[in-house]
Parts: structure tokens; C-alpha cells; sequence
């Protein structure tokens, strides 16, 4: 009927061809397929998105059993609702738009068709999660987007930091899905289904303890997943991929799964409010710790992946205060400009050669003028800008944050503003001023300016073309009114302009205060320049000591020493219990006599007493 | 006669063959001996087209007397459990000698000779139906396997072979004791009859009997298996082992130890199995999280994929003693899946070696660039083993830690671990092997695959996604036999919950 | 007093292979000063010929059983069994020796009659219903067996062995003697089944009895060289001629084994209680001792020595099960090891060369690649020696151990088992040197088998097999003749 099916395979074929033969096909053929699989899943999801309306009730197919154990049955389903075609929307439209700016960025790179089948392969897993009709489907969406971002993040496998990264990205994830597993493994022995529908049907009925343990097993997931403390390490690092992977994956789409998967199980998640209140902790603590480290950093890149964490840290709030829809709408929103961030720094990046290092750019308007605007205009949203996008949703998420917790908007506002500073540094530093770069930097092609231009626009008014809470208000209700909203409104704007004004006269006015305040700072700012050594603190206290002691203490010593020492030691003792036994064998006759003289003595003795006493 | 008898023959028969031929037909020796196993092959997949769902007993039986007094029969026949083991095994024989093809070249006859011996011994081991049937064909098994290593090895070859025959022989001793133990009970070595008359009361074994045997059995399997701490054979019999030795070990000889478990020790000594498997549990464990940070620590690519067969087999013992249904489902099905995943990793980690001729990870790096189809599949096989959703050993370690989550909880928790190391130890590996600069040695030597290496490596990549996406096939099978094993051995946790039915599951819905 | 002294015909019959044996071992003696010479080999096929027609006369009496000249002898399926199996061991033992003597070049003839005398010595023991006769058979067997031991005079190493056999075999003679002198002391009898009864009567000190079956023990433990006594057997099998030393580890020790059984199973059953335990501490030890002493010998004729007291130690822990089922364990496990050890012997003739300078398992080196067919019948026989199934060995094992388990001896069957683990480890180590090592220049220069030795090769081969695969009609004559006059 709905062929959902067909909205993950079309991609899943556009791996299978270029991915197969890729090798074998010229540029335009793979971006057609590449490209054209991803459109036509798209305008597929339209269709079905315009087809029919969701009623209360997700539609749910199932196409045949994946695993029947005893009673435990769990098949091929997808089921789709409100929530779903949201996600998918923002899915396959933002995947289009970076499928075709890829295909301008990558042009001159080696194993264009590998990037391509891999992206599609992603679109692929990607929908599955958010199409995944129970717990376990999406976990194969879930583990296969983390497969690709693995991959994509080790596009460039000769360099060693990019495969590192890829690794550290599995395997940090791994970490999240182990909770994730055990989450699910919970669920079936208190549900014995992983159904969506029997589940949350169930669910109110549970015991709270039971719920909040699934809750906070899924958040240790999604944390994963969607880089949260304390597992949040793995995403700067995935920087190490091509610009466009970053955009789609690391920004847009997977990242923001956690959140998806928390909204996706709010049954359960309201019903255990201790887990509630963890999640919008957690959630806060990454925005503002991230967006600290943002403050420091020079890498264009890793500037926007630290708001990354942060803007998924407040959907993570939104989430944690009950405001699913609003955590979802920024999610939307965040898909629009951080995509456009990250895509417009992938062009700034091109037109400077490569260079990443914002202190040799600069100056970039009168260059890379389309760059310049679009990404103001990401900007802008991001900074929480009335009108943009960026504006509604944060709102939304801060107004239900004070509903809440008054300390959590506050925090938030905090934040905000934060964000709002480094990213307009960032800007300022990319475009005012001379430039410091090397070569002679360049307008990008039109292939790239224009998913830009699209990108902004709705950075711009995506927030009001698309009311999501009240899209969704069928599952999640709209929060009710908190008193002295406006002067909230106003607070988070103000917050977000003092941090644009703050940046301006930093970056643009006095350019030597920067320094300044570097030095006054002393050691807070080698702090957070260093990202507050949390990654060598994570090699210090976990890595080395699993390597080494697995090394010294297990192989070496248990294994090689103690358990092969043991057998080993047998054979020789054995050998050496002959050897003693050889000089028994002396030869010499006489003591042979004298042997069968002392056997046949004790012989006798034991026949005659032994044998006597029975 | 029926179809079991002659895939019996089969292998049998190619062996005296293969004696027979003159050793100057090399070539005629290795075409004849694929034959064989080729049409074993195509025989054993009428086992699983002729297989009656829904029964309760054996299926294509033999039963003849061998020998009147000590009463031993021949008599054979599969249920679900044997069914995939079997066909895992004549699946896997002709690959074994499809990539033997050029790197054996020393004294080839006996090679492929004894590789069909080895396909008779564990076809007759999973299908054997006689106690004392079953003893001979799991020793015959250690004889060709013994020259296998022992004459075409790497360099320590004679240690790692002594070192295994001798391990294995221990093991046995004392399940022999157990099995005419057993008859003199009983008076039988028909397992059927001895089940029945355990059953019934006809043999009363006291408690302290019962934990003997239980553990002379146990130990034996244990030992094959193989379980920490009994494992330390297994690395030196793999890393000395020619590549189709290592496949063949890996991926069935170390099922005979958990296929033995299942069939014998759980429905034999329910009472004993219940009360030991705690601490057995614990050992399985230990060797899950044990076995996969001594793989991560391994130069030796082969020692390294030992280590990581000690991991994946603590989940089949811990699936087993979990003795629940998605447990020793998850546990049957890991076993095939291992033979799959893990076989092929071997079989690639041997193409590597035959063109560079060094087992150290630290000889290779960059193989990606050079051999962009081999560094694919070798990925795949990779993500195979570390349990990617859609491909195999993720269904057979849901299944095995969801069963073990409904028996205990925390013993889950811990079990889990090894699936995050899992990853650790097989992604580093790949980034060494296959990523970063191109080795000097790499860049001459490292061609990509060959006509030959493709015939014998697709089969399995296209196994671990059948396996992985569609696990009706071959779980069916399984799940009823384990169901009316959970059933002789009287302890079964079942889902404590019933199944809620289907509701709006939103917010507004309550 | 029995009626009439003229024996019957029937009983001629039953004592015909002796008499065949001795017949034909007398004539070769006397043929030999005028063809020793001009041909050689002719001793051999007369011998051949005389143990096959002393077997099918074996087997002809069987169909008269009973006692015969006044109870001396007893014709029964036991002592058919034995009789079957030592003319066997003789008949593989001949055909073993032909090379070898060519090799040596010795005397053909009187080594083919002692052979003859030897094993009608072991006839005359396994089919005696008498003590005296018992020790007549022992002493007609021994002295001959200590002629063969020394059969090559300028060899130093045959000397000593024959000297330290002679002097410890007397020695251990003399223990078995007392005992017999007690016994006829306490029963007033020598007639196996007359001595049952009277001991089965009240009044008799059990005390004495007890020395009695206690020297028995350590005359008969010395013949099948079980530990305590078993020090003279290395040194002697090491010093032998090997085809001797093949010949010595197998039928005397099954005779001695056979009138062990008879001995103990009839006159000493009743007191069984008291001598079991001794029988368990032997049947243990002499495994122990035995592999655990092969592990380190390079010497294959020592450690075949060895291993042949091992092999008596399980002998033994069927006998300590003191069942039918036990002497039917012991009749099956003697003639799979027969077998196996007279074809390891076989080819260890064949690479040991002229003056057997090669010995060293090493000497083995590369035999799969130079003569695969010698290396595999080799391998067959150490397979069984290992007790892997399809072979007499593995059959044989597995039948004792039944029979230990069957009489609650069970940690003697644990402990037995766990041994033959032990032991496969120097059994492998053939295995590893002619399979896994590069030939060395004894393989290299190795001649082919000689049909003698291939014989020897390949019937013990095939005879491992049968039993081993296909052992119904041994297991049932062996059950069937297992309870002596009971």
C-alpha cells in the first residue's frame, strides 16, 4: 500500500550500484544514482507524508519475521506517524541537498564513488531507524548509521588521525549501545516484545523502577549517540571526515538520533520522571560545558562540532522538561543551519585551499560573497535571532526549561549567549579583516552555493513555515502556558544579540583584546583551549590501563605464565618423574634381586596381614 | 541405507580413494577430492530438504547392530541440532579445499586425504546416535587434525600438535570412563534408551554420581570447546595450522564441545547441569571479556582471531547454561554463525599470508590501497564477527544475552562488555592491517583476490547476511529441538511476561 | 586312582599341538647340520608349516574338550584360545625373524626350533590343569626363551640380556615353586580344580594359603613383568635380538598371564578379597611406571620395553576386577596387543639394520616420506598402542575398563585411563619423527620390506583392525571360555 519500503531501499540501491561497480562508472553516472536515489526517496516520502493524514495511530507494516525464539517474536516492521514523518523529512531533504554540494566538494577526491555509496548506504540505515517499527529494527539503524559515520569518518584511511577517529567514533558508540542493548534486553523481559505499540502500550502499567532503569539504559544509548557527556568525545574527532560527512551525519541526521529515540519512547520516559530529570541535566551540563570549549577553539570545524554537542545538549533538555515536540523542532531547526554551518565552512574551506585554521583566513567577503550571506544567515539562527528559525525552538525549549526548573533557563539563556559569541567569532574571523591564508581563495561552484541558498532560507523562516509542536501535538501535547513568557522571549534574545555584539567588538573593532583577555585568563583558558584534557584524561584512566594490563597482566601472566606454566609444567614434571624412575633401571643385577627380594616381602606382608584382616 | 548413510560414505570412501591414488597425480588427488566433498555437499542439503518439522525424534535413522555383545549400534540420525552442524560442515569442507588448492603443495595427497577423513569424523560426531558410537567418530577426529597441523604447520607446529592431541586425549579419558560408566548402568549405549531409563527412574544415579559424570563429560566438552581456563591449546593449534586446518577447527571442531554440551550434558545431568552452572556461567564470562582483551593485545593476526574464538564461544557456553529458550537458541545459532565469520577470517587472514608470508599485524598496513575488494571483504567479515546488526553473530548474541537477561540480569550486564571489545580488538586490527600508509613489503606482494579465493569466500559473506536478515531458515530447526531439550533437562525460564497486545502507545493514549 | 592307564585316543588329540611343536622342533634340530648351509630359509617355512598345522590341531581339539592323561591337561576354550594365540605369535614371529637372521648371518635352524620348543612350552602352561605341569610348560618355555635372549653369541648385549633373564627368571621360578610346595603342603594335591575344593573346605589355614598365592603372585608378576618385578624387562628387550625381544614380550607373557588367570580365577577365588587390593597396587604401578619411564627413552626397543609393562599393568586391572567379564577383557586386550607390538617390533627390524645399529627413535626420521607404506602400518600399530578406535587396541582398553567399572573399580579405571593419556605422549613422538621431521640418512638408505617382514607387517595390521572394527567372534569365544570350571 505504502510501499514504506521502498523509502530506505531506493537509497540501499544506489549503494548497491555505485558501491558494486562504482569503480567502473564515470562521475555523472554516480552522482545521478547517488543524487537521484536520495531525490526520489524524498519526493517518496512527500507522497506519502501528503497521502493521507496521521491520525492518532502510526500505520505499521510488517514485512516478515527477523527472529522467533520461544515466545519472543521480532520481525521486519516499519511503522510510520507524525514524529516519523518529520524525521524523515528532515532525513532525505537535508540528505539531498548535502548528496548534490557533495557532489561539487568532492570532485577532484580519490574514491568519489566509495564517498557516494557510502553516504547512500547511510541514507539507507538512517531511515530504517526513524522508519523501525520496534526497538530492535531501529537498533539496526542505529548500529549501521554508527557503521557508516565509521567509515565516512575514515574516508581518508591513509591518514592515521582520520582512522583513529573513525575507530574512537565505533567504539565510543559501542559504549552507548551497550546501554542501549541492555535497555532493550529489559524491556523484554518485563514486556516480552519489542514492538513500539505493545510496548508503550504497556508501559504506564510498569513498576516506575522498572521504567526508569530501561529510561536511563537508553539514555547511556542515546548519550552515546548523540554525543552527550560524558560520551560526547568521539564527535569532535569525527571532524576528521569530509566536510559534507560532517554536515549530514555529524550535524543534521544521526546524531540527533538520541533524541529521536528518547521522544520516540516518551511513554516510557514520562512515566519515569527521575529519568526525566537526569536527561534535561545531562542535557544542560553538555550545552554549556561544549559551548565553553567552543569559545577557544580556532578550527572552523571544530568550532561548529562543539555547538553541535551544545544545540543537541538543549534538545536533550527540551526532551528531559517534557518538551518533546520542541526538542524535536529544534531538531529540525538545527538540522537547517548547522548543516548550513558546516556546509558554508566546507566552502570556506575550499575557497581557502584546505585551510581550517580560521586565524590564516579572513576577509572572505569580498571572495566568497554567497558563502558570506548564506552562512550570516545560519548564523543568525543559531544565535536565537528573532525571526529565524533557531529563534522559535530554542524559545520553545528555554519557556518549557523555566516551566521546569527556572535554574535550567537560566543556564540556558547563559549558553545562548555563549553560542551566540563563538559563532559569530567564527564568522568574523572567516570574513572581516585581510586575508591571512595561503594561494588565492575562490567563490565555490554552484553545485555547493546552491544548497546553501536553499539551507538559508530555511534557516530563516524554517521555524515559521514549520510549527512542528503543533504538527505534533497529537502525540505530544502542547506544554501549557508559562506566565511572563515575553520577558523570557526577551531575555534569550537579548542574550543571544549581547554575545553577537560582544564577538563583533572583540573580532572586528578592537582585534588586540582578544589576546588580552587570552593572557589574562592564564590558566582557565589553556583549560578549555585544551578541551579540559578530557581525552587524555579517558586514555590516562581507561585506555592505557585496559592495553597495557591486558598486555602484561593477562597474556603474559595468566595466560602464557600461569595457565601454559601449569600445563606445561606437567609434561616436563611427568618427563622428570621418568627420568627418576630410569635410575631404578641401575642395570646392575644384584639390586634387581634386591628389589624382588623387598617387593616379595611386601608381598607376603599384604597377603598375610592385609589379606587377613578381610 | 538413506541419505545420512551416504553422506557417511561419501567423505569415507574419498579418503581410501585419495590413499589408493599415486602420489604423482597431484592434481587429479585435488580435483577428486573437491568431487567428494562437493557431492557430500549437494547430498547434506537433502537432509535439510527431506527434514520433517514438528517431530519429535531423530529423522533419516539408522539403527544396526555393530557389535552383539557389549551391545553397540550404529545408529545415526539428526534432529534440528545435528541438521545445520552437519551441513555447516560439508559447507565448509569444500572451501577448506578450494584454499588449500596452491598453498599446499608438500605431500598433497595425504593433505586432501585427511581432509576428508575429517569431514567422516564430525559428520559422524553430530549425527552419531550410540554413546559408543559417538566416542569413536570424536576420536577419529583428532587423528587427521593431529597430521593436518602436526605435517603442514607453521614452525612450532609439533608442539601445537602434541599440545592439542594431547589436551583433547585428557578430556576423553574421562568421558570414556563416564560412557561405560553409563553402560554399566544400563546396560546400553543407545542414547535414546538411556535418556528414557534416566528419566523414568530405571537407572537411579545418586547425586555424587551424577556430579561426576556430569563434570567427566563436561571437562571433556569444556576442553573442545574451548573454555577458560582450559583454552590455552587453542592459539598454538590455530596460529601453527595450515589455513584450512584452522577453518576446520574453528569453525566445527570447536562446536563438537558445544554441540556436546547441549546434546549430552544439559539432558543427561539436568540435575547436575542446574547445580554447576553458575560457576560455569562465571567462567564463561571470564573467557567472553578474558579472551577478547587478550586478542586486543595479539601481534599475530591468527592468534589474535584465536583469542577472539575463546570470546565468541563463552557466549555459546553461557547461551547453553543460561537454560532458557532464547538462550540455547542464541547458543546453536552463535555456534554457526562463529563457523561462519570466524572461518572466514581465517581463510582471509591465510590469502593474506600466502602472498606476504607473515602472520604479524605489524607487516602489513595500507592493504586497503592495494587490495581495495579483499580489504571489502574483509571488512565485512570484520563486521560480521563484531556482531553489525543484518549480518549473523548479532542474532545468535541478542538471542544468547536476552536468554541469559531473563535468567540474571547482572550476569548480562557483564556478558555484554565483550561485545564493546569485540569491536575494540577487530577495528584496530583493521586499521592496522588495511589502513594507513602502504607498507613496502604490502605494496610488491599484496594482489587483490583471485578467481579461486572469490568462489571461496563468497559463499560465506553471502551466508552471514542470509543468516543475519532471514534467521527462519535455520532457527526454526534449532528452536524446537532446544525446546524439547530444555524439556529432558526440566528447567526452562520461560518470559515471565505474557506479550501486551497492540495499543495506541501515545502520549494521549493512557 | 584313575581306572585305566592307557590314555585314549581323544586324549592324544588334545595334547597333539605339543606334540607337533615338539615333533618338529626335534626334526629341525636334527636337519640342521645337513642344510644349514645350502638352504637357510628352509628352516623357517618348516617351522611356519609346523605351528600352522599345531594351530589347526589346537583347533581340532577344541572339539573334544575335557581333562585328559588322568586331569593333567584340560582342553577348553581358554585353553584354546591361548594355544591359537601363541602359535600365532609364533607363526609372526618366524616370519619376522628371516631377514633378520640372513641379516645377522646366524643359525637358522636351532632358532627356529627353540622358537617351536618356546611356544610348546606356552601350550603345554595354558592348557595345564596341574601345578607340576604349569611349571614343566613355564620351564620348557623360559629355558628356551633364555636361549633365544643370548641367540647371537659375539653380541655382547644379547649376553647380558640373556644372563640377567636367566638369573632373575630362576630366581622368580624358585618364588612360584614354594608357592606351588605350599599349596600341594596344605591340599595334599596339584590338580588346579582338586586344590579349589580342598580349599574351599573348612579347617584349611588361610594364612598359608595366602603365602602361597603371595609367591605365586611375585613368580607370575616377574614372567608378565608387572611392577614390582618388572626391572629385568627393559634391559632384556633392549638386549635381545629384536625379533626375539618382540617374540618374549608377547607369548610367554601371555601364557603367564593365561595360567595367572587359571590360577587365581580357580584355586584362589575364594580368597580373592586378599589378593585384589595386591593386584590393584600392581596393575596400578606397572602403568605408572611403565609410561611415565618411557616418556624419556630414545631407545624404540626400550621403549616399546616400556611400554609392554604398562600394558601389563592394564592386563592386570582387569584381573583385579576378578569377573568373567575381566578374563574375557584380558584374553581380547592379549592378543590386540600381540599384534601391535610384534608389527611396532617388525618394522624396528626393519630400519634397525645389520647389528641393529639404529634404534633412536630418531632413526624413524621422514619414514612417511621415504617408505609411506611402512610408515603407515607403523602408524596403525601406534594408534592402537594409543587406543584410538577402529583399532584392537582401542577395543581392548575400552573392554578392560568395562570390566573394572562393571566391579566398581573406578578410580582404578580413571587412573588407568589418565595414564594411556600419558602415554599417548611418547607414542606420538613416532608419529611427529616419521611424519613431521625431513628424512634422515637411515630413511635415506632404507631398503624395501622383505615379504617376510611385510608379512609381519601387514597380518598384525589387518588382524588390528578386525579386532578393532569387526571383534564379535574374538569378544564371544573369549566370553564363551571365560569361566574355567565353574
Amino acid at each position: 500500500m505504502h510501499k514504506l519500503w521502498l523509502i530506505p531501499a531506493l537509497p540501499f540501491i544506489g549503494f548497491l550500484i555505485n558501491g558494486i561497480l562504482g569503480r567502473k562508472l564515470s562521475k555523472t553516472v554516480i552522482n545521478a544514482v547517488a543524487v537521484g536515489s536520495v531525490v526520489l526517496s524524498f519526493l517518496w516520502v512527500l507522497q506519502n507524508a501528503a497521502s493521507c493524514d496521521w491520525g492518532a495511530n502510526p500505520l505499521h507494516a510488517h514485512y516478515f519475521t527477523w527472529i522467533r525464539s520461544g515466545g519472543f517474536n521480532v520481525g521486519w516492521d516499519f511503522q510510520i506517524d507524525r514524529l516519523t514523518v518529520v524525521m524523515l523529512l528532515i532525513v532525505t531533504g537535508i540528505g539531498s541537498l548535502i548528496h548534490i554540494y557533495a557532489t561539487g566538494y568532492m570532485a577532484h577526491e580519490e574514491g568519489y564513488y566509495r564517498f557516494f555509496a557510502y553516504m547512500n548506504l547511510f541514507m539507507f540505515f538512517m531511515l530504517t531507524l526513524v522508519l523501525a517499527g520496534n526497538y530492535l529494527l531501529l537498533f539496526v539503524g542505529w548500529e549501521g548509521v554508527g557503521l557508516c559515520s565509521y567509515l565516512l569518518i575514515g574516508f581518508y584511511f591513509v591518514k592515521k588521525s582520520a582512522t583513529t577517529a573513525g575507530n574512537k567514533a565505533f567504539i565510543v558508540n559501542r559504549i552507548g549501545d551497550f546501554g542501549f542493548s541492555l535497555a532493550m534486553f529489559l524491556i523484554v523481559v518485563n514486556f516480552g516484545t519489542l514492538d513500539f505499540r505493545r510496548v508503550f502500550a504497556a508501559a504506564p502499567g510498569k513498576p516506575v523502577e522498572t521504567l526508569t532503569a530501561i529510561a536511563l539504559l537508553m539514555l547511556v544509548g542515546a548519550a552515546g549517540k548523540s554525543a552527550q557527556i560524558p560520551l560526547y568525545v568521539w564527535l569532535p574527532d569525527a571532524m576528521e571526515g569530509p566536510t559534507p560527512v560532517s554536515a549530514l551525519i555529524h550535524a543534521a541526521t544521526m546524531v540527533t538520533a538520541g533524541v529521536y529515540m528518547c521522544s520516540r519512547s516518551a511513554v516510557i520516559f514520562t512515566h519515569a520522571p527521575a529519568a526525566m530529570e537526569t536527561v534535561a541535566v545531562i542535557g544542560l551540563a553538555t550545552a554549556v560545558f561544549a559551548a565553553t570549549i567552543g569559545l577557544a577553539q580556532y578550527d572552523i570545524k571544530k568550532v561548529f562540532a562543539y555547538s553541535t554537542v551544545s544545540q543537541l545538549g538543549y534538545m536533550f533538555l527540551g526532551v528531559g522538561v517534557g518538551a518533546f515536540s520542541a526538542g524535536i523542532w529544534h531538531l529540525m531547526t538545527h538540522a537547517f543551519f548547522k548543516a548550513l554551518l558546516f556546509l558554508g565552512a566546507g566552502s570556506v574551506i575550499h575557497a581557502c585551499h584546505g585551510e581550517q585554521d580560521m586565524r590564516h583566513m579572513g576577509g572572505l567577503r569580498k571572495y566568497a560573497p554567497i558563502t558570506m550571506w548564506t552562512l550570516a544567515c545560519a548564523s543568525l539562527a543559531i544565535a536565537g535571532f528573532p525571526g529565524t528559525s533557531g529563534f522559535f525552538s530554542k524559545d520553545a525549549i528555554l519557556t518549557a526549561a523555566y516551566g521546569y526548573a527556572p535554574w535550567m533557563f537560566w543556564v540556558g539563556v547563559i549558553t545562548a549567549g555563549m553560542t551566540a559569541f563563538y559563532v559569530w567569532r567564527a564568522f568574523w574571523m572567516t570574513f572581516m579583516g585581510e586575508y591571512k591564508g595561503h594561494g588565492h581563495p575562490h567563490e565555490s561552484p554552484l553545485s555547493m552555493t546552491g544548497p546553501l541558498m536553499v539551507l538559508a532560507v530555511l534557516s530563516l523562516f524554517g521555524g515559521v513555515l514549520f510549527n512542528v509542536p503543533k504538527f505534533l501535538s497529537g502525540m505530544f501535547p502542547l506544554p501549557e502556558e508559562v506566565p511572563g513568557e515575553a520577558m523570557l522571549m526577551g531575555i534569550s534574545i537579548a542574550a543571544g544579540l549581547i554575545g553577537i555584539g560582544i564577538s563583533y567588538y572583540m573580532y572586528v573593532v578592537n582585534t588586540e583584546l582578544p589576546g588580552k583577555v587570552t593572557s589574562a585568563l592564564g590558566g582557565l583558558y589553556t583549560l578549555v583551549y585544551n578541551k579540559y584534557f578530557v581525552d587524555e584524561i579517558y586514555d590516562a584512566t581507561v585506555v592505557t590501563p585496559l592495553v597495557e594490563g591486558s598486555k602484561t597482566v593477562l597474556w603474559h601472566g595468566a595466560d602464557q605464565g600461569l595457565i601454559d606454566g601449569i600445563v606445561n609444567g606437567v609434561g616436563t614434571e611427568s618427563r622428570a618423574i621418568g627420568g627418576v624412575l630410569r635410575l631404578i633401571q641401575s642395570g646392575n643385577i644384584r639390586s634387581y634381586a634386591t628389589w624382588v627380594v623387598l617387593g616379595s616381602v611386601a608381598v607376603l606382608l599384604v597377603m598375610v596381614f592385609g589379606g587377613g584382616m578381610r | 541405507m538413506n541419505i545420512l548413510d551416504l553422506l557417511l560414505a561419501i567423505p569415507a570412501i574419498g579418503f581410501f580413494v585419495g590413499l589408493i591414488m599415486p602420489r604423482a597425480q597431484e592434481q587429479a588427488i585435488r580435483l577428486l577430492t573437491l568431487v567428494f566433498s562437493l557431492i557430500a555437499f549437494i547430498v547434506s542439503l537433502g537432509l535439510a530438504i527431506g527434514f520433517q518439522t514438528g517431530q519429535t525424534t531423530q529423522q533419516f535413522v539408522t539403527n544396526v547392530v555393530w557389535i552383539q555383545n557389549p551391545e553397540i549400534h550404529y545408529h545415526v540420525g539428526i534432529d534440528g541440532l545435528s541438521l545445520w552442524l552437519i551441513i555447516l560442515t560439508t559447507f565448509l569442507t569444500p572451501i577448506a579445499i578450494l584454499i588449500s588448492w596452491k598453498s599446499i603443495q608438500k605431500q598433497a595427497k595425504e593433505f586432501f586425504a585427511f581432509l576428508l577423513l575429517l569431514e567422516f569424523g564430525l559428520i559422524g560426531v553430530f549425527a552419531a546416535w550410540d554413546l559408543f558410537l559417538f566416542f569413536v567418530f570424536w576420536e577419529i577426529v583428532l587423528v587427521p587434525m593431529y597430521f593436518l597441523i602436526g605435517i603442514w604447520g607453521h614452525d612450532r607446529r609439533i608442539y601445537a600438535a602434541v599440545k592439542f592431541f594431547l589436551y583433547t586425549m585428557a578430556g576423553s579419558a574421562l568421558m570414556l570412563v563416564a560412557i561405560i560408566f553409563l553402560y554399566t548402568q544400563s546396560g546400553t549405549f543407545d542414547y535414546a534408551t538411556i535418556l528414557d531409563q534416566l528419566a523414568s527412574g530405571r537407572i537411579a544415579l545418586s547425586h555424587i554420581q551424577e556430579t561426576l559424570l556430569f563434570l567427566a563429560f563436561f571437562i571433556a566438552f569444556a576442553i573442545k570447546v574451548p573454555l577458560f581456563p582450559l583454552h590455552t591449546w587453542l592459539p598454538d593449534a590455530h596460529v601453527e595450522a595450515p589455513t584450512a586446518g584452522s577453518l576446520m577447527l574453528a569453525s566445527v571442531m570447536l562446536k563438537m564441545g558445544t554441540y556436546g554440551l547441549v546434546r549430552f550434558c544439559l539432558p543427561l545431568f539436568p540435575t547436575a547441569a542446574r547445580e554447576n552452572a553458575p560457576w560455569i556461567i562465571v567462567l564463561a564470562i571470564i573467557g567472553i571479556v578474558y579472551g577478547a582483551l587478550v586478542a586486543m593485545v595479539q601481534p599475530n593476526m591468527k592468534k589474535l582471531v584465536a583469542y577472539s574464538s575463546v570470546s565468541h564461544l563463552g557466549f555459546v557456553v553461557l547461551g547453553i547454561f543460561s537454560f532458557t529458550q532464547m538462550g540455547l537458541d542464541g547458543a546453536v545459532y552463535q555456534m554457526l554463525n562463529h563457523g561462519i565469520s570466524t572461518g572466514a577470517l581465517f581463510i582471509l587472514v591465510g590469502f593474506m599470508y600466502e602472498r606476504r608470508h607473515s602472520l604479524a599485524i605489524a607487516d602489513y598496513g595500507g592493504v586497503a590501497t592495494v587490495a581495495p575488494w579483499l580489504s571489502t571483504i574483509f571488512l565485512i567479515t570484520t563486521l560480521a564477527s563484531i556482531g553489525l546488526p543484518t549480518l549473523n553473530n548479532f542474532v545468535g548474541e541478542f538471542l544468547v544475552l536476552q536468554g541469559v537477561a531473563q535468567a540474571n540480569f547482572t550476569w548480562t550486564v557483564f556478558a555484554a562488555l565483550g561485545v564493546i571489545l569485540s569491536a575494540c580488538y577487530m577495528l584496530w586490527l583493521y586499521q592496522r592491517v588495511f589502513f594507513g600508509a602502504v607498507g613496502e613489503g604490502v605494496e610488491h606482494h599484496v594482489l587483490d583476490l583471485n578467481l579461486r579465493e572469490w568462489v571461496s569466500i563468497v559463499p560465506l559473506i553471502v551466508m552471514m547476511v542470509w543468516m543475519g536478515i532471514y534467521t527462519q531458515t535455520f532457527l526454526a530447526h534449532v528452536s524446537e529441538t532446544n525446546a524439547q531439550i530444555l524439556n529432558q533437562s526440566k528447567m526452562n525460564v520461560p518470559l515471565r511476561v505474557a506479550i501486551p497486545p497492540v495499543g495506541g502507545g501515545h502520549l494521549n493514549a493512557r | 586312582m584313575p581306572a585305566n592307564f592307557a590314555p585314549s585316543a581323544d586324549d592324544y588329540l588334545r595334547f597333539l599341538p605339543e606334540i607337533i611343536l615338539t615333533v618338529a622342533g626335534t626334526a629341525l634340530m636334527v636337519l640342521d647340520p645337513l642344510f644349514a648351509k645350502r638352504l637357510p630359509k628352509m628352516f623357517g617355512t618348516l617351522a611356519i608349516g609346523a605351528f600352522i598345522a599345531a594351530m589347526v590341531a589346537a583347533c581340532a581339539a577344541n572339539a573334544v574338550p575335557g581333562a585328559s592323561f588322568s586331569n593333567l591337561l584340560i582342553v577348553d576354550g581358554f585353553a584354546t584360545y591361548f594355544r591359537v594365540l601363541v602359535i600365532g605369535i609364533g607363526i609372526l614371529a618366524t616370519l619376522s625373524s628371516y631377514e633378520y637372521l640372513d641379516r645377522e648371518k646366524a643359525e637358522t635352524g636351532e632358532y627356529h626350533a627353540l622358537l617351536l620348543f618356546s611356544v610348546a612350552g606356552q601350550c603345554i602352561m595354558v592348557s595345564a590343569n596341574d601345578l607340576i605341569m604349569i611349571f614343566i610348560g613355564l620351564e620348557i618355555s623360559s629355558i628356551s626363551s633364555y636361549v633365544l635372549a643370548g641367540y647371537l653369541r659375539d653380541d655382547k648385549r644379547n649376553n647380558e640380556a640373556a644372563l640377567k633373564y636367566f638369573l632373575l627368571g630362576s630366581f622368580a621360578t624358585g618364588f612360584l615353586l614354594y608357592g606351588m610346595a605350599i599349596i600341594y603342603g596344605i591340599t595334599g594335591t596339584t590338580k588346579l580344580d582338586e586344590v579349589r575344593l580342598a580349599l574351599n573346605t573348612p579347617g584349611v589355614s588361610m594364612g598359608m594359603v595366602a603365602v602361597a598365592a603371595g609367591l605365586m603372585i611375585v613368580g607370575l608378576g616377574f614372567k608378565v613383568s608387572g611392577a614390582p618385578f618388572q626391572m629385568w624387562a627393559p634391559d632384556v628387550y633392549q638386549g635381545a635380538p629384536a625379533p626375539v625381544s618382540a617374540f618374549m614380550a608377547t607369548a610367554p607373557k601371555a601364557a603367564a598371564f593365561a595360567i595367572f588367570v587359571r590360577i587365581f580365577m580357580t584355586c584362589f577365588e575364594r580368597i580373592s578379597n586378599s589378593w585384589e587390593p595386591l593386584i590393584w597396587i600392581f596393575a596400578l604401578l606397572s602403568m605408572t611406571i611403565g609410561n611415565f619411564a618411557a616418556l624419556t627413552q630414545t631407545n624404540l626397543k626400550r621403549m616399546l620395553a616400556y611400554s609392554s609393562i604398562a600394558n601389563a599393568g592394564y592386563i592386570l586391572v582387569a584381573l583385579a576386577a576378578r569377573s568373567e567379564l575381566g578374563t574375557s577383557a584380558i584374553m581380547f586386550y592379549l592378543a590386540a596387543y600381540a599384534l601391535m607390538n610384534i608389527g611396532a617390533f617388525a618394522v624396528i627390524i626393519h630400519i634397525s639394520g645389520k647389528g641393529e645399529r639404529h634404534l633412536q627413535i630418531d632413526d624413524l626420521a621422514g619414514l612417511s616420506q621415504k617408505q609411506p607404506l611402512t610408515a603407515a602400518l607403523l602408524t596403525v600399530f601406534v594408534l592402537s598402542f594409543i587406543g584410538v578406535p577402529l583399532t584392537g587396541g582401542f577395543f581392548g582398553k575400552f573392554y578392560i575398563f568395562r570390566a573394572a567399572l562393571d566391579s566398581n573399580l573406578v578410580w582404578l579405571a580413571v587412573l588407568g585411563l589418565l595414564n594411556s593419556a600419558v602415554a599417548a605422549y611418547y607414542y606420538l613422538r613416532l608419529l611427529v619423527v616419521m611424519y613431521m621431521h625431513e628424512p634422515g640418512e637411515v630413511t635415506q638408505e632404507l631398503h624395501p620390506l622383505t615379504p617376510g617382514l611385510m608379512a609381519a607387517l601387514v597380518l598384525p595390521a589387518i588382524g588390528t583392525f578386525a579386532l578393532g572394527i569387526l571383534p564379535e567372534a574374538v569378544l564371544n569365544f573369549a566370553r564363551n571360555s571365560s569361566m574355567l570350571g565353574r
